[in-house]
């Protein structure tokens, strides 16, 4: 008997039992179908994290400000913690003066949702007050019209920066222009003066074009009402000054904030690097991405279990007819074949509804959740010949079984 | 002994013995079994319950191997074979009928006749497994499935499937044991016809009656051979069918 006779027949004998084999393969398409979005999940941060960093530049350092660090000393626990020693816009002005060899410019940023007004529209969208520099440390240009300048900033003069994605919510189309416009943000008439170009949907802060840049004074004082900057972010003048300029800037606000020994557990800011952040993201989704796909395989582990269970009740059940195969000439190795290529295909066929289940899945996750996902070929190959495999290997005992059954023996189970 | 008589021998069976331990107790099956059976036999192999015909025609059938004993089926002795090529013998040498027929259930008649053809590695499976459904008398029963046929139509289709892979040999155990008188009779005529076209047909019945539509008597008593000689006033299958059922 050939490989295709024995298919149909190996065919025949899964669909007489519709429902079981189903349920059979249900372990299998789970455990791939995991295996597939997960590896989607990690690729697609790893690869949003690569890009993001790639396009902002190896050189970038980011202050902010320690999240959980709170010192106990006579004015905390008196209950007047006026906070003094976190990153303030005087701290930004000092760094970007003083270290001018290793340090090409400061960008420092306070963000707030806010809620703006265009006509009769209205939306709430993320605004980062910032400094002229921003263009340069962060990467990002205007499209059309222009930035604001310094003297705006200086000014406080109510001007912003859109993004097309603002654009679109209000007017309904991304690509509208809105410079020389007048936007209200929290009820306050901003003149728009140019366009961000678009980054794109995909970054760890997810939509990078939903976001309106106004001078940072104006920000904190007249939206925000925020005395102080959630980041600054520092542009080196190239890698090999980075290690000086964490060093320099770690020194002088330490000084600043009149902070003691020992350091840096007494710090009351981080300064990270874009690469180590890079580092530390595809860290955590590797070790995310291991942890789940071990959970996966477990889980392909009793999908297989589950198929050599219903192989073998198969094998007793159909004693009678290897039986009566054996008696007309059935080999050893047909019967084998027969049973192997049975649970070779439930597996396989459980690993293709998973692969399909997983592509679905990693497709409605990027839609729902905005995560960016990408199903790599490997995983898939790699999941369909993993189920293959355990089809096999969890088969070959019911088939040995099956195959070394006595035809006698075989013809005479009731 | 001339040439031509030797070659015409097709099973020659010498010693065989079939010892089983059931019980810590020793159970002589077959006891020292002695037959020769040429081309063309109609043998009929008969004996009370217990007396080891059936394991005898397990024996010759390859689907049971001697304790002792050399079992040559056409010059081979297939009693030291391997499972794979006692396999090869029974799907190319041999057609086995069963007493419970033993066709697969929920499988249609040409499909289970087209079996044996299938592990032979046959090219044009359904004209032939056709061709012999057509030769029981069942070419409008094609596609029926095994519960859709009535015992003796089931029990054609086993003989079809015996007689698809055209093989010397034709083996019978209780092939009417299940099926009524006229069933019977329908049977046996197309085990003599087959026997007439030159095939060796060897049975185990208990039958006297039928055993009556057979050329030669065996008759086994505890596990050995006590009786053998031809069959008085054979009877005629066709000729019986044409007897009107009384009533």
């Amino acid at each position: 008997m050939n490989v295709f006779e024995s298919l149909q027949v190996a065919l025949g004998g899964l669909t007489s039992n519709k429902m079981r084999t189903a349920l059979t393969m249900l372990g299998i398409i789970i455990g791939v179908g995991v295996v597939i979005i997960v590896v989607a999940i990690g690729q697609g941060a790893t690869k949003s994290v690569t890009d993001s960093v790639n396009a902002l530049g190896t050189n970038i350092l980011t202050v902010t400000p320690a999240p959980s660090h709170v010192r106990i000393n006579a004015a905390t626990v008196k209950g007047n913690a006026d906070v003094p020693n976190r990153l303030t816009l005087a701290d930004a002005t000092f760094v970007s003066r003083n270290f001018k060899k290793s340090i090409l410019a400061v960008a420092p940023q306070v963000r707030g949702q806010v809620q703006i007004v265009l006509g009769n529209t209205n939306a709430t969208t993320s605004l980062t007050g910032t400094t002229v520099d921003y263009p340069f440390v962060a990467n990002s240009s205007v499209s059309t019209g222009r930035f604001f300048n310094g003297a705006e900033t200086d000014g406080s003069q109510k001007v912003c920066v859109v993004g097309t994605t603002v654009a679109g919510n209000l007017t309904g189309d991304s690509t509208t222009n809105l410079t020389g416009h007048s936007i209200a943000i929290n009820h306050q008439m901003f003149l728009v003066v140019g366009m961000l170009t678009s980054k794109g949907v995909g970054g760890p802060g997810g939509d990078q074009d939903d976001m309106i840049v106004a001078p940072i004074t104006t920000a904190m004082r007249r939206v925000l009402n925020k005395q102080l900057i959630n980041s600054m972010t520092i542009r080196c003048s190239d890698a090999a000054h980075m290690l000086l300029a964490t060093e320099q800037i770690s020194n002088f606000l330490r000084n600043r904030h009149h902070l003691r020994p020992p350091f840096p557990a007494n710090d009351d800011f981080n300064i990270r690097s874009s690469t180590e952040l890079m580092a530390r993201v595809q860290g955590i989704t590797g070790t995310m991405t291991s942890l789940l796909s071990a959970v996966a395989v477990i889980s392909l582990l009793v999908g297989g279990i589950g198929i050599m269970n219903i192989m073998l009740v198969s094998v007793t059940e159909r004693t009678r007819e290897i039986g009566i195969r054996k008696a007309i000439g059935a080999t050893p190795a047909d019967i084998r074949l027969q049973f192997l290529i049975e649970s070779g295909i439930l597996s396989m066929l459980g690993g293709l509804v998973g692969i399909c289940l997983g592509i679905g899945g990693a497709m409605a996750l990027a839609k729902i959740s905005g995560w960016s996902t990408i199903v790599s070929p490997a995983s898939v190959f790699v999941s369909l010949g993993i189920s293959a495999g355990i089809g096999i290997f969890f088969g070959l005992y019911p088939a040995s079984k099956a195959a070394s059954l006595h035809p006698i023996d075989a013809l005479h189970y009731e | 002994m001339t040439t031509t008589e030797v070659a015409s021998v097709l099973l020659s069976l010498r010693d065989i013995r079939k010892y089983y331990m059931v019980g810590g107790q020793e159970v002589r099956a077959l006891d020292g079994i002695h037959l020769t059976v040429d081309h063309g036999e109609f043998v009929a192999i008969m004996g009370p319950s217990g007396s080891g015909k059936s394991t005898l025609l397990n024996i010759i059938g390859c689907l049971d191997a001697p304790t002792s004993g050399t079992y040559e089926l056409d010059g081979i002795d297939v009693s030291r074979m391997d499972e794979t090529e006692q396999a090869h013998v029974r799907n190319q040498r041999i057609g086995f009928v069963f007493q419970g027929y033993n066709l697969l259930p929920r499988t249609t008649a040409l499909k289970n006749v087209a079996l044996p053809l299938l592990y032979g590695h046959h090219k044009d499976q359904v004209s032939l497994a056709t061709a012999a459904l057509e030769k029981v008398g069942l070419g409008d029963r094609l596609y029926h499935t095994t519960s859709e046929l009535s015992g003796g139509q089931q029990q054609r289709v086993a003989i079809a499937r015996a007689l698809t892979m055209n093989p010397p040999l034709i083996l019978a155990d209780e092939p009417t044991g299940n099926l009524a008188t006229r069933q019977s009779e329908e049977i046996m005529a197309i085990f003599q016809q087959v026997n007439n076209e030159g095939r060796t047909v060897v049975m185990v019945t208990h039958e006297p009656d039928i055993a009556l539509f057979c050329k030669r008597m065996v008759i086994v008593r505890d596990g050995k051979v006590v009786e053998d000689g031809p069959v008085k006033d054979r009877r005629t299958a066709v000729a019986a069918l044409a007897i009107p059922v009384a009533g």
